[in-house]
């Protein structure tokens, strides 16, 4: 008990001395910050990119570097649960638990209703990603919960999981290829490759063509991981 | 030229993902051609900027750099990024089996060179965010590595490191939060010079200290160091001797970026810092002592020694202490990986990790003793050799002040008492059955016993090549520092033969001694209040 | 005050790490911290209250759009993060046969 209350006035010391850094940060925002948001991104951002999207502007141009990565680390994570999740020395412990319960009736009929809903918005939020809300990883993330929702429907769905991830594999590498063609065309690594002289609908391809190489990559690597678990729990 | 930086981070990543999609024998040796031509690029471009940091400034897509990504090399990132390459020169040429290709080897490779990739992006980035990332990932990638074996423990050191290094750079990014919402930019340099003339605002320094929290879980100072033991104990050797000898440095690293970026702040961090460096070198040479098995002696060693580094790094730059405590960061690199190697092959043979159940190395492995007694001269600090350059600038540095003498003085004999008890497995019959390992194992580790020779020798032109400083007042000849040495080896062997053999009543408690992971946090929580009382409320 | 209460989520977090015994438990409780930072940067990121960061006509006022971005990368790590610590959680229960922290400690030693 009396760690819990030390805890408490630990964290407390913590807080307050946030709130009171706070203040300063306010401080610090009305001087420097808000000078900058007025001439930094926000105006510059679409004539510079060609996304309306300026999240979109930042992920595929201006952070690209980073969003790289970011791609990246899904792929390790999905190679290395893959890895761990394999079954080949003894476990004493495993219970190996199957699906006594059957899914409702209703909500596979209603699962089978709103799947292709869905794929759809899914796809929609890539394709759009530089115009309206959303982009590659987030309409991956709604692809991959739109085909989760295929195994409520059918339980005894069988998945290639190292075709999954060999197709991840190969784009991950096409997607660093892709974003390393500016190097031969304006002569820098990892930006636009179209010129800046091309008018905003022939930049749109390159944000396009990315958005859907993320998207998909996203799409799979997370189908990947919860692949590897539901064959964890079968 | 320029773009070096760039193709370094990718070489590795694209060579890793080659190897994992094209599975077979003839592409392994990629990893190979990759590394040579890294380290053929990593000359070059040595050569060309080497003098000249401002030049070095890379943005990704040539945009303000205030908006884009950029990298940013000076003299130490380049060192770094020299050890770096050395290090994983080594630890392929020890750990991977060419002539194989299974599944386990492919993985193994495609997550070892990833990690080389990132960790090179790591010491560049001149981006705090492109840090955080970089930090994740390495995380990520040394839980794989460290759960790579698929056993019970491994599990469980894999997700406890997971977790507690997750939770404190967590706190990096509150501190980049913060800083972003100060200055409007995550640009180190750009930061800096923000910083300059500023008055000081308490959200700076709650920003400084969070970061600070970040470097300090990823470089396991004192009461954050609970992960290094159970992750550097469990890991296949190979991995224990990257982890211990570079990764852990990635903390350490951080430290210095950090303090560099906040020095027009001005904070008096050193004290706090020795005093953390100081406890924790204790600490872990503490444990170290009352350790049985073989590779958590070297684990908890690599703890002390972090807090030896520590010490040293701790005081500013301008500083001869700080360069010591540098240069015991590339000492330590090359003899514990070296110690590790040797301790992996003597542990393949003996298929047992208890110091007391190993006996007769030198009979039936010499190679193996000779290289590992080159590792544990080195690590107490014998003269010619090159743990001796660094702990003596450390003593130089802090001789007017005399406890900070007096906690280098007991690390060292604790240091030496360590690996007396642990030199008794040379001694001994020689054993019935042992299993002999392979050639280029002991290839790697000739090289890192050379390294440790030459840098232990030609200490001067190295110094003044990487850090710019002239060492040339240490010197290691002369009867002084043998008598000193002589000295600490026979404190130190009183103190095993009277204490650590007879295994006393305290020696075992503080084996039986154990941390549990809600502790572990709960320390963090501490050393955070810890470092808001130092910095903002005295 | 919105940081302020996210910061708040954030000192939750920590206290549940540092006093919960299981395993799932710190997992989920390194989600929570995860989750309170990054509502912490959403809400200093939009401190005058601006639209939808997309460039358009008639929109004046909008967000910052940094620090949503920067949020998408940390949301996309945190994920994985937790998905490798869930699937080691497994792993560590098959093992041991329970997700107590203490109790592995104790097996581990009773071997």
């Amino acid at each position: 008990m009396t760690k819990h209350l030390i805890i408490i006035i630990l964290l407390g010391v913590l807080l307050a001395v946030f709130v009171v850094a706070m203040q300063d940060v306010q401080i610090l925002y009305n001087t420097a910050l808000k000078s900058y948001l007025v001439e930094g991104v926000i105006p510059r951002g679409f004539e510079e990119t060609g996304s309306r999207n300026l999240v979109t502007a930042i992920l595929l141009d201006y952070r690209l570097f980073d969003s790289l990565f970011e791609a990246g680390i899904l792929l390790i994570a999905v190679s290395g649960i893959i890895w761990i999740s394999k079954h080949d020395i003894e476990e004493k412990n495993a219970q190996f638990m199957y699906d006594k319960f059957k899914t409702p009736d209703l909500f596979v009929t209603f699962s089978r209703l709103v799947y292709p809903l869905m794929l759809t918005f899914g796809f929609y939020v890539i394709i759009n990603g530089h115009l309206s809300p959303g982009g590659g990883f987030q309409g991956g993330a709604i692809v991959a919960s739109a085909i989760l929702i295929l195994y409520y429907i059918d339980h005894d769905k069988e998945t290639n999981i190292k075709l999954i991830v060999t197709v991840e594999k190969f784009l991950y590498i096409a997607i660093l290829l892709f974003a390393g063609i500016s190097i031969f065309t304006r002569g820098t690594f990892f930006t636009n490759f179209i010129p800046t002289h091309y008018s905003y609908d022939v930049q749109t391809i390159y944000l396009v063509i990315l958005n859907i190489m993320i998207g998909f990559k996203v799409a799979l690597g997370l189908w990947a991981i919860f692949t590897a678990f539901l064959k964890e729990g079968r | 030229m320029l773009f070096i930086p760039v193709y370094l981070i990718f070489i590795p990543v694209f060579t890793a993902l080659i190897i994992y999609v094209f599975k077979s024998k003839y592409v392994n040796y990629l990893a190979l051609v990759a590394q040579f031509a890294m380290t053929v690029l990593l000359i070059m471009y040595y050569n060309a900027y080497g003098d000249q940091p401002d030049a070095t400034l890379f943005v990704f897509g040539d945009w303000d750099a205030r908006v884009g990504i950029s990298l940013y090399n000076d003299r130490l990132s380049l060192s770094f990024m020299f050890l770096t390459i050395f290090t994983w020169w080594m630890v392929l040429i020890y750990t991977f089996n060419f002539r194989e290709t299974n599944e386990k080897n492919d993985n193994f490779l495609f997550f070892l060179m990833f990690l080389q990739g990132v960790f090179l992006g790591f010491l560049q980035s001149n981006d705090l965010f492109n840090l955080f990332v970089f930090l994740e990932l390495t995380t990520i990638l040394v839980t794989i590595l460290i759960a790579f074996k698929k056993t019970g423990d491994a599990y469980r050191a894999g997700i406890y490191y997971e977790l507690i290094n997750v939770s404190g750079v967590l706190f990096f990014l509150i501190g980049i939060i913060i800083l972003y919402n100060s200055f409007g930019t995550i640009n180190v340099l750009a930061i800096q010079q923000l910083l300059e003339g500023l008055p000081d605002y308490v959200a700076l320094r709650m920003a400084y200290i969070f970061l600070m929290i970040g470097a300090s879980v990823k470089a396991a100072l004192f009461p954050l160091y609970t992960w290094l033991p159970k992750a550097h104990g469990v890991a296949q050797s190979g991995i224990s001797a990257l982890l211990s000898g570079l990764v852990v440095k990635g903390g350490l690293y951080l430290f210095i970026r950090i303090n560099d970026m906040f020095s027009p702040a001005n904070y008096s961090y050193s004290d706090f810092f020795f005093v953390v460096g100081g406890i924790t070198a204790g600490v872990g040479v503490m444990f170290a002592l009352s350790q049985k098995d073989m590779k958590q002696i070297l684990a908890y060693h690599t703890v002390s020694q972090v807090g030896i580094m520590m010490m040293g790094l701790s005081s500013l730059p301008t500083n001869d202490l700080f360069y010591g405590g540098l240069y015991h960061v590339f000492n330590h690199a090359l003899f514990k990986s070296l110690l590790f190697l040797g301790a992996g092959v003597i542990i393949q043979a003996y298929r047992t990790k208890k110091v007391s159940d190993i006996r007769g190395v030198m009979k039936t492995m010499p190679v193996v003793s000779v290289l590992m007694i080159v590792g544990m001269l080195s690590i107490t600090g014998a003269p010619l050799f090159n743990g001796f350059i660094s702990k003596t600038i450390i003593k130089y540095g802090i001789y007017d002040q005399e406890w900070k003498y007096w906690i280098l003085f007991f690390v060292n004999i604790g240091t030496a008492t360590s690996f007396i008890k642990m030199s008794q497995i040379f001694f001994g019959p020689k054993p019935m059955t042992i299993l002999l390992s392979e050639t280029p194992q002991r290839v790697s580790m000739i090289i890192i016993a050379f390294s440790c020779v030459i840098l232990g020798t030609f200490y001067i032109p190295i110094s003044t090549g990487f850090f710019g400083v002239d060492l040339s007042y240490v010197s290691p000849f002369g009867l002084l520092p043998l008598y000193d040495y002589i000295a600490t080896l026979t404190i130190g062997f009183a103190f095993y033969k009277l204490v650590i053999e007879k295994d006393v009543k305290p020696v075992r408690m503080i084996r039986e001694f154990k941390v549990s992971f809600e502790t572990a946090n709960y320390l963090m929580v501490i050393y955070v209040v810890a470092l808001v009382t130092y910095f903002i409320i005295l | 005050m919105d940081p302020i209460l996210t910061f708040v989520v954030i000192l939750i977090g920590f206290y549940g790490l540092s006093t919960s015994t299981n395993i799932i438990k710190s997992v989920f409780c390194v989600t929570i911290i995860e989750s309170g930072v990054i509502l912490l940067f959403l809400n200093l990121g939009n401190l005058d209250g601006g639209s939808i960061p997309i460039v358009g006509e008639g929109i004046t006022m909008i967000a910052d759009p940094l620090p949503q971005a920067l949020m998408i990368t940390t949301i996309v790590i945190g994920s994985t993060v937790t998905a490798l610590a869930l699937m080691l959680c497994i792993k560590v229960f098959h093992h041991y046969g329970t997700v107590e922290w203490a109790e592995i400690l104790r097996r581990e030693e009773g071997k």
